[in-house]
């Protein structure tokens, strides 16, 4: 009994020794500037002669070992033309990359430049984790990329992250199917609702269904409906506009045109290679999954630009690079990220990887305005042709990814359970708003 | 006497020592310093402030996260189930009839079969053009295909039915071992009272069992409660919150969102509330059973 007291109040002082511990500093007190973070503004044209060596580590997503050749040739002329600096190239699965940087961020060996999607870099950017780019860039340098996509990692007037290779999604259409409903695939559908329209006709006459989509909060600002409010403070999308899309797509459901499923991407390949679809929404990386699942129907496969929605907008889906707040190079790192994502650099890369690219002289380069007639060559120049339009769908969203997953459950709520729209939209708003006050 | 219990204790402990090295450092190392990270808006990427109980607070306001844990406790309903179909399965494979051992293993293919394949297999059996609705609509149950895993009213039981063929044959195998220590000569002295098989079972096999049945159940209601796996790689938790389950919702704050402070706090309630279910699985197994625990 005298033990187990003993025992007790040992582990009880452990816990508050700890607790103490906790609290009262990881190396990260409030008011310490992080080293780095208050780097003079580079000219970012001229490279800058480090003093003493640094060696800057590049996190990339899933391009080894299949762009070896071109990211060791680009590091090599890098560090050549940069006395000083090394650059050791790392590369992880994409599910794999938000741990490893979480890890290495704690045990304060952070990368230097880091390869993140635009939602993850928005959230880690409004969590004050991602350095400042303008305070690096100059203004040419921003204004070389499209706009939209820039802006999509824009917060609060700060720049986090420089856009990469992007992608924009096309209409890919099953002509046989398309064919056999009396739809001609030479004059594909313009906007949503013709879209909408042909979906219902291929259902009629064919029984296949129109198409099927992830239920994301893309669904909204496809029809011009803003997530949040002008200055990014509260929800916006809880409007009669919305009640009227989700009711759409509801009754769409109930007719079989669209799939009543919420179809990941590896779902969306199933049915259209089923040809249980005639329709796919997505980016031209579709087309190497339907050759190797389903060659038939590969070869019946066009790509014609996607019909846009009520906001006449396409989206784009981008890679950027991202320089961490705890960076021990920010200078060096802006740097090279930029040189990374320059117009000559993102054309190669465009070249090699069957990408877009986020530069704006990039699209320029014959690459990007000829095609050969091949379905990859179709769908490649239908969607570079849009990127000036494009923009991405989180555009300067805080707490990106948490935002995220509150409407993709709320769309799940009245789509696939059937709760009522009006009741589900009002409690996702208030989920919302509660994530923007708490930041988190 | 004194001395020998020394040696023999430290010999015990020289054991346990390797296993219990790594259970300190991955296991109750985490638990305890989970403690103190609740307190706190911890998140690996910025400074971290002390926010006191706010986290507990929060957490009982937060809509998703009583929802995951009506879900868990859902879940928990499996428990009695699969102890009841892996004590009769043991029961059956325990008997000598040809053949057994052929049954006994595939029986526990499902335990060594990692979960992400069980799952992926699953979600093609189950997918709308499935074999499942295949077979039900050839059989007339059903009239239209149904999306399981889609559909609110079905994919929490989908995932526990999931979870049970995956667990039974472990559980079975638990049983197996208790069977064969029940000596046989009780159940010869019980056939000489009279005893058929059900009163073999309700008054022989069934008493003697309650350790077995004890551990099973409490690691049963454990495994229920803190489902991961299963629940994370075919729904994530929809559609909307229909399966979401506490583990994924922590996860999803901790690991996706960076709230560890806030997804620490959840996972200590989650812990107490374990807690609180194994104490009461040990009254309700109180009296009785062969072996003292």
């Amino acid at each position: 009994m005298g033990t187990n007291r003993k025992g007790f109040t040992v582990s009880l002082l452990l816990t508050m020794s700890m607790l103490l511990a906790a609290c009262g500093g990881n190396g990260n007190t409030k008011g310490t500037p992080d080293a780095g973070s208050t780097g003079e503004p580079g000219t970012g044209a001229e490279a800058t002669a480090a003093a003493e060596p640094v060696k800057l580590e590049f996190w990339t997503i899933a391009l080894q070992p299949t762009f070896n050749d071109y990211f060791n040739n680009l590091i090599t002329q890098y560090e050549s033309s940069h006395p000083g600096v090394t650059v050791e190239w790392k590369d992880y699965p994409y599910d794999a990359i938000s741990q490893r940087l979480l890890t290495s961020t704690a045990s304060g060996k952070s990368p230097d430049v880091v390869n993140l999607n635009t939602e993850f870099a928005s959230q880690l950017g409004s969590k004050g984790a991602l350095l400042n780019l303008n305070e690096y860039l100059t203004d040419e340098q921003a204004k070389s990329y499209f706009e939209g996509i820039y802006n999509s990692t824009v917060l609060g007037g700060q720049a986090y992250a420089l856009p990469w290779y992007t992608g924009t999604e096309v209409l890919f259409m099953n002509k046989k199917l398309v064919e056999k409903a009396g739809l001609d695939p030479a004059s594909p559908p313009q906007t949503r609702e013709e879209l909408v329209e042909w979906a219902r006709q291929v259902h009629e006459k064919t029984g296949a269904a129109g198409y099927a989509q992830q239920l994301v909060s893309k669904l909204f600002p496809i029809d011009g409906i803003p997530i949040l409010n002008e200055d990014k403070t509260a929800a916006a999308f809880n409007t009669p506009e919305a009640e009227a899309m989700i009711a759409q797509m509801r009754d769409l459901m109930k007719e079989g045109v669209v799939l009543k499923e919420d179809a990941d991407f590896s779902k969306q390949i199933q049915y259209f290679s089923g040809e249980q679809v005639a329709f796919q929404l997505s980016g031209p990386t579709f087309i190497n999954f339907i050759k190797t699942s389903a060659p038939d129907v590969y070869k019946n496969t066009i790509a014609v630009p996607l019909p846009t929605g009520k906001a006449n907008l396409r989206l784009s889906n981008s890679m950027n690079l991202v320089v961490p707040q705890k960076s021990k190079n920010p200078q060096q790192a802006v740097e090279f990220a930029a040189f990374l994502t320059n117009a000559e650099n993102q054309t190669a890369f465009s070249k090699v990887a069957n990408t877009l690219p986020s530069s704006k002289a990039s699209i320029q380069d014959p690459f990007f305005t000829d095609s050969d007639g091949s379905l990859e060559a179709e769908a490649k120049v239908a969607s570079s042709q849009s990127l000036d339009k494009a923009t991405d769908y989180m555009v300067g969203v805080p707490s990106a990814a948490d935002i995220n997953s509150a409407l993709a459950r709320g769309l799940q709520e009245i789509l696939m359970n059937g709760v009522d729209i009006k009741e589900t939209l009002n409690k996702v708003e208030k989920e919302v708003n509660n994530i923007i006050s708490q930041g988190s | 006497m004194y001395k020998g219990f020394r040696s023999e204790s430290f010999s015990a402990w020289a054991f346990m020592a390797p296993g219990l090295l790594f259970l300190a450092v991955f296991t109750f190392w985490p638990i305890i310093y989970g403690i103190p990270l609740s307190l706190t808006d911890y998140s690996v990427i910025t400074e971290t402030n002390v926010v006191g109980l706010d986290n507990f607070t929060r957490a009982f306001q937060d809509h998703n996260f009583l929802i995951s844990l009506w879900n868990s406790l859902v879940y928990v309903l499996i428990v009695p189930v699969i102890q009841i179909i892996s004590i009769l399965m043991a029961i059956l494979v325990n008997s000598r009839i040809p053949g057994v051992k052929m049954f006994r293993a595939a029986y526990y293919i499902p335990v060594v079969t990692s979960m992400v394949a069980v799952a992926l297999i699953w979600s093609w059996l189950l997918g709308n053009n499935g074999v499942v609705n295949y077979l039900l609509l050839k059989a007339g149950i059903i009239s239209e295909q149904v999306s399981w895993l889609s559909t609110n009213s079905t994919a929490l039981y989908v995932l526990m039915f999931i979870t049970m063929w995956k667990g039974l044959g472990y559980y079975m195998m638990l049983y197996l071992a208790g069977l064969q220590g029940i000596p046989a000569d009780l159940y010869e002295a019980a056939r000489v009272d009279g005893a058929g098989p059900l009163r073999l079972i309700v008054h022989v096999t069934l008493p003697l069992l309650r350790p077995h049945i004890l551990f099973c159940t409490l690691i049963s209601v454990m495994g229920a409660i803190r489902v991961f796996d299963e629940v994370y790689i075919l729904t994530k938790g929809g559609p909307g919150t229909s399966t979401l389950t506490s583990s994924v919702y922590i996860f999803q704050k901790g690991l996706e969102q960076f709230n560890f402070g806030y997804a620490s706090a959840l996972g200590l309630i989650v812990s107490v509330m374990v807690g609180a279910l194994s104490v009461l699985v040990f009254r309700l197994n109180r009296k009785g059973g062969v072996n003292s625990y």
